[in-house]
């Protein structure tokens, strides 16, 4: 089921009298279930994307609809109930408790002093359930870590019980171990049957785990596409690294150029040979895994045994072999 | 740190009394008048007053993000209504001078009973809507854009704000004088006392907590060993500005930010 669309959609801002438009001609779609990635450099207008199709931000023309209505005939509480953001800003209130914050997520269905009904409780329950943090449910906010933080709001967002969820950036700032955690979590929250929006920076993170990528670039239309058929098109390179090319496409991480020091045949255990390339890449190697070179390498056991013409040393560790090599 | 005194809203109704006081007379509007009428005059131009001023705050909030410019703005609107009414005075006779000195002052106990009628019904209106603004002023603490992606109509919850606000702070200067210190003061005892940011909370604590202190500032004012009665307004201010000095260096800093 389609959750949101739009058509033709032209996002942007106005400055002075004029409009400064973003981005135009935008036609996308994201279905129940599905975890989309929006990416793009700094200032192409993905938080503004993000804050028009959730009814915070004015659009220069087109539409916008949610589940086949248009954004506008919606009141502003009955779209609190189809669409819940998480933003980059921090909340005012650092005093805020993590449930009360929670709580704040029912604003739309609770009554007019915002009451909690048994209903709402168990929303709020569950959604501190699904992201794991019951036990931080009487700390205050100015007390979290940003991994804690953004779990929480999450939660928040999850408590206000809409179909399509979109987050501006969640996993900035976090380190690897949280990233991957807060991916996960919206993947599951996704397969539960919502859709769910991010917009991010964090490559290697959303080509595993988004069902599509929308790639925003400065003066060229939209993208859109599975995440491995955009990479084969080239369209990421363009897109994320307009200048510098020393990205390997086939791991999303940085290639090296500097291979002026010779070749390696590196050859053995497949986790070490796999470290071991990484360690003579960086310190100026090419690295190859079957053509004979001069030096060879092989890796059993812990244990790493260089061959070069006729001698033969062995090493128990990396650092001793690159200070050999150097 | 914002109150309505800070903020110039006190003045603003300032200034609509004063309107009412030096030119009402003038025209010889008060004397044909009866008294019901007058106090709902009082209450109209005081309002309006104050109304003018948060509009004034609130149009410009929208441009200004500082809360310290928006502080600086307060005192500047403060300090212009301030100069109309050295205007008017300087132009009215002696007996308006003096019930204006008199209502400046600030007075508990100068009402009627039919004053006091319309002074309750005011407050009372006040208070409810104050309570029913809450839950949007709980989805508030989590920024603007949060707020509404939760389906809080800012304009509208704005605008009822600014009403409120000027209904409450107008009355009550109208009828008792620009009392200072006071309003700012509340919220922060009552955060202070009850650890708590649920404003549904919150606003009835505030008005009872206020409303014991006022009660025992009054107490103060009327001295036992004398005959005369301390202008409230004084003490208020005298009791209040080293609670806000207080407050100022516990924060550090005026912005309620994330900083512990």
């Amino acid at each position: 089921m389609k959750l949101i669309h739009t058509q033709s959609l032209a996002i942007g801002y106005i400055e002075g009298r004029t409009n400064k438009v973003l981005q135009e001609n935008i036609n996308l779609s994201l279905s129940s279930g599905e975890i989309i990635s929006l990416m793009g450099q700094n200032g192409v207008g993905k938080t503004t994307f993000i804050k028009t199709l959730s009814g915070l931000h004015k659009r220069i023309s087109g539409s916008v609809y949610h589940q086949d209505r248009l954004i506008d005939e919606f009141s502003k509480s009955s779209l609190a109930k189809q669409i819940s953001v998480v933003l980059t800003e921090k909340p005012f209130a650092a005093h805020l408790s993590v449930i009360e914050l929670i709580a704040l997520g029912r604003h739309p269905y609770s009554n007019w002093l915002g009451r909690l009904s048994t209903s709402d409780k168990q929303a709020i329950d569950l959604a501190m359930s699904q992201t794991n943090i019951d036990y931080l449910a009487r700390k205050k906010l100015y007390q979290l870590s940003d991994g804690q933080f953004q779990k929480v709001m999450i939660a928040r967002a999850l408590a206000q019980e809409t179909d399509l969820i979109i987050l501006d950036e969640p996993t900035a700032h976090l380190d690897l171990s949280n990233k991957i955690e807060i991916m996960l979590l919206l993947k599951s929250i996704a397969g539960s049957g919502k859709g769910v929006l991010i917009a991010t920076h964090d490559l290697q993170v959303s080509l595993q785990l988004s069902d599509r990528l929308w790639l925003f670039n400065f003066n060229r239309p939209v993208l859109d596409g599975c995440p491995e058929d955009l990479i084969l098109q080239g369209a990421i390179d363009q897109t994320l690294f307009p200048i510098n090319n020393n990205i390997d496409l086939t791991t999303g991480t940085v290639k090296h150029l500097d291979e002026r020091k010779g070749n390696v045949l590196l050859q053995g255990d497949p986790t070490m040979v796999h470290w071991t390339a990484q360690a003579l890449q960086r310190n100026g190697y090419a690295v190859n895994k079957d053509t004979p070179t001069s030096i060879t390498i092989n890796c059993l056991n812990c244990l790493w045994k260089l061959e070069s013409k006729d001698t033969s040393t062995s090493f128990d560790s990396i650092e001793n072999l690159l200070i050999h090599l150097k | 740190m914002a109150g309505p005194f800070i903020l110039g809203i006190s003045s603003g109704s300032g200034l609509g009394v004063a309107l009412v006081i030096f030119l009402g007379v003038e025209a010889g509007l008060l004397f044909e008048l009866s008294g019901i009428a007058r106090s709902w005059i009082m209450v109209c131009a005081a309002a309006l007053g104050s109304f003018g001023v948060l509009l004034a705050i609130i149009l410009a909030s929208a441009r200004l993000k500082d809360s310290v410019t928006l502080l600086i703005l307060g005192l500047m609107l403060g300090a212009a209504s301030s100069a109309l009414i050295s205007i008017l005075q300087y132009f009215s006779q002696a007996t308006n001078i003096q019930a204006y000195m008199m209502w400046s002052f600030g007075s508990l106990g100068s009402l009627s009973w039919n004053e006091l009628m319309i002074f309750s019904v005011i407050i009372i209106i006040g208070m409810i809507m104050s309570i029913g603004l809450s839950k949007s002023l709980n989805a508030l603490l989590l920024g603007a854009n949060y707020a509404e992606s939760m389906g809080v109509d800012l304009k509208i919850i704005r605008l009822m704000i600014i009403i409120n606000t000027s209904l409450l702070a107008g009355t009550i200067t109208a009828f008792c004088g620009p009392i200072a210190f006071f309003g700012l003061a509340m919220p922060h005892i009552a955060r202070m006392l009850f650890n708590t940011t649920n404003h549904l909370l919150l606003t009835p604590l505030i008005i009872l907590i206020g409303g014991i202190l006022m009660l025992l500032f009054d107490t103060v004012s009327q001295l036992p060993s004398m005959e005369a009665t301390l202008p409230i307004n004084a003490v208020t201010a005298l009791l209040g500005a080293p609670f806000v000095v207080y407050l100022l260096l516990r924060k550090r800093n005026i912005h309620y930010t994330f900083d512990k």
